[in-house]
């Protein structure tokens, strides 16, 4: 079982392709706050913390496709 | 000897029953049956397939290892004929009998077929399945002009493949805007707008009164009740669903569009539950029937059947759901019943952004955010405590609402 680093912030990178082996979620998919958040940073160079639904180097589909960044 | 679960459907709401299942009961029985070739795949990604912008791989969700490595029998390629809940069994079209202590329908629906001249020549399409996106995609990669059918939510997503795939389209609707019930003109032309823009033309006070097919079968026209002819080599057909409860017609079980359940996802009869678009819920919120498709509302209905399943009464269904739309530059969101209520208030709040609530005896039950999805979680915050906005409808068209804007002493 994987661990994650506690108190990472995330952003959202706009991607042009996505990898076949990517984990690729839809907006829809995701847990409200989460939800909130990728509304929040997409297309803004802001940070917010890590969702629990959402791992670094996942894509999710919203108004473009969209990296996660986590740090 | 361990309890036995039988799920039809393997869909998120089949799938998340199973998952359940098998945390909860981990020395059961689970046997999971679908009429589909492939295993549980993302529902609402496949539009994103046939669009051209996602290969195949990230749709799948649960290879076959994953019922192996979780104990679970998998039928695929598996038509369920017969349910008799007198004996507690079911009949696949292969003849087999399978018995079950408890039994979830997630059997879903069926695309309706327009009941017009042609409505199955090739190149006629309607979207359900993976199977179903593979298809179109196929088949929209070599068209030059599109119409498209049915204004609604599922309608949207052909404008957007057309748009994606460089398709000239004409988008037919019978109305005078596109998913009239949920939206006034002035939201909906936001739509219109981005439609143009991608290259898909509303028609309004149109439709399909029949299609034209050329020599080999395949659709080259559809002409519309106006005698309007749309030339076309593909065409996408979205007017709605027929939820699966044929094989239910002989069986005590109570069905109206879809199964009946309560909120426990319960039928009338004891053991037998249901999950996902076909269920005709008792929705807590609401206080009322109803129904849901969306992607969020079946994985949470297969949770709840499958704790209701082990231990019935112990876990009730209370969820806001929400749809979306990402195909566009900006973002469009429905959630709760947009198009049930007795009241709605409506704003532009900036260019490009456009809200509405739907009321209910003075409460929030669902609503539309175009541009502006920050208000999403005030708003499913108010459905979900019931809370009277009577006299303060105005506030909730408030650039950056907030709950605590409210006078608290309307909280129930």
């Amino acid at each position: 079982m994987a661990f994650r680093e506690e108190g990472r912030q995330m952003r959202l990178r706009r991607t042009g392709s996505v990898p076949p082996d990517a984990r690729v979620r839809h907006y829809d998919e995701l847990a409200e706050a989460s939800q909130v958040a990728v509304a929040e940073l997409a297309d803004r160079p802001r940070t917010a913390p890590e969702s629990a639904d959402l791992e670094d180097g996942d894509v999710v589909k919203f108004t473009d496709y969209y990296r996660i960044r986590a740090r | 000897m361990s309890d036995s679960y039988v799920i039809v459907g393997d869909g998120i709401a089949g799938a998340s029953a199973a998952e359940t299942l098998r945390e909860e009961a981990p020395d059961a029985e689970i046997t999971v049956i679908t009429e589909e070739g492939e295993s549980l795949y993302n529902r609402i990604l496949i539009k994103e397939f046939a669009k051209g912008k996602l290969p195949e791989a990230p749709i799948s969700i649960h290879d076959e290892s994953w019922y192996d490595d979780h104990d679970v029998d998998l039928r695929l390629n598996t038509l369920v004929v017969d349910v008799d809940v007198e004996n507690d069994a079911i009949r696949t079209h292969e003849g087999e009998t399978i018995e079950y202590d408890s039994l979830l329908l997630a059997i879903g629906g069926t695309p309706q077929q327009l009941p017009v001249e042609n409505a199955d020549a090739e190149g006629v399409h309607h979207f359900w399945t993976f199977q179903d996106a593979r298809k179109i995609k196929e088949s929209v990669e070599d068209a030059d002009r599109g119409v498209i059918v049915g204004a609604g939510l599922l309608g949207i997503d052909f404008a957007a493949i057309c748009g994606a795939q460089d398709v000239e389209a004409k988008y037919l609707m019978r109305g005078d805007s596109w998913w009239r019930y949920a939206l006034s003109n002035e939201g909906a032309e936001i739509m219109h707008e981005a439609m143009r823009e991608r290259g898909v033309e509303p028609v309004f006070g149109s439709g399909v009164d029949h299609f034209e097919v050329d020599d080999d079968g395949h659709v080259e026209a559809a002409v519309d009740p106006n005698g309007e002819r749309y030339e076309c080599d593909f065409a996408g057909v979205a007017i709605g669903l027929d939820f699966n409860t044929e094989i239910l017609e002989d069986t005590p079980l109570e069905t109206d569009d879809g199964i009946v359940v309560d909120e426990y996802m319960r039928t009338n009869v004891d053991n037998v539950f249901a999950a996902g678009d076909i269920t005709e819920f008792y929705d807590t919120i609401l206080g009322e029937r109803a129904q849901n498709g969306a992607w969020g509302s079946a994985k949470e209905q297969g949770t709840i059947a499958a704790h209701n399943m082990i231990d019935h009464g112990s876990e009730p269904f209370e969820w806001v759901s929400s749809y979306s739309i990402t195909h566009f530059d900006f973002p469009f969101l429905s959630f709760g019943h947009p198009t049930l209520g007795d009241d709605s208030v409506e704003a532009t709040t900036d260019e490009g952004e456009w809200r509405r609530v739907a009321l209910k005896d003075g409460r929030v039950i669902g609503g539309v955010l175009i541009g502006d999805l920050s208000p999403q979680s005030a708003f499913k915050q108010l459905m979900r405590e019931k809370r009277d906005v009577s006299g303060q409808r105005e506030l909730l068209m408030e650039p950056g609402f907030s709950v605590d804007d409210l006078v608290a002493s309307t909280e129930h």
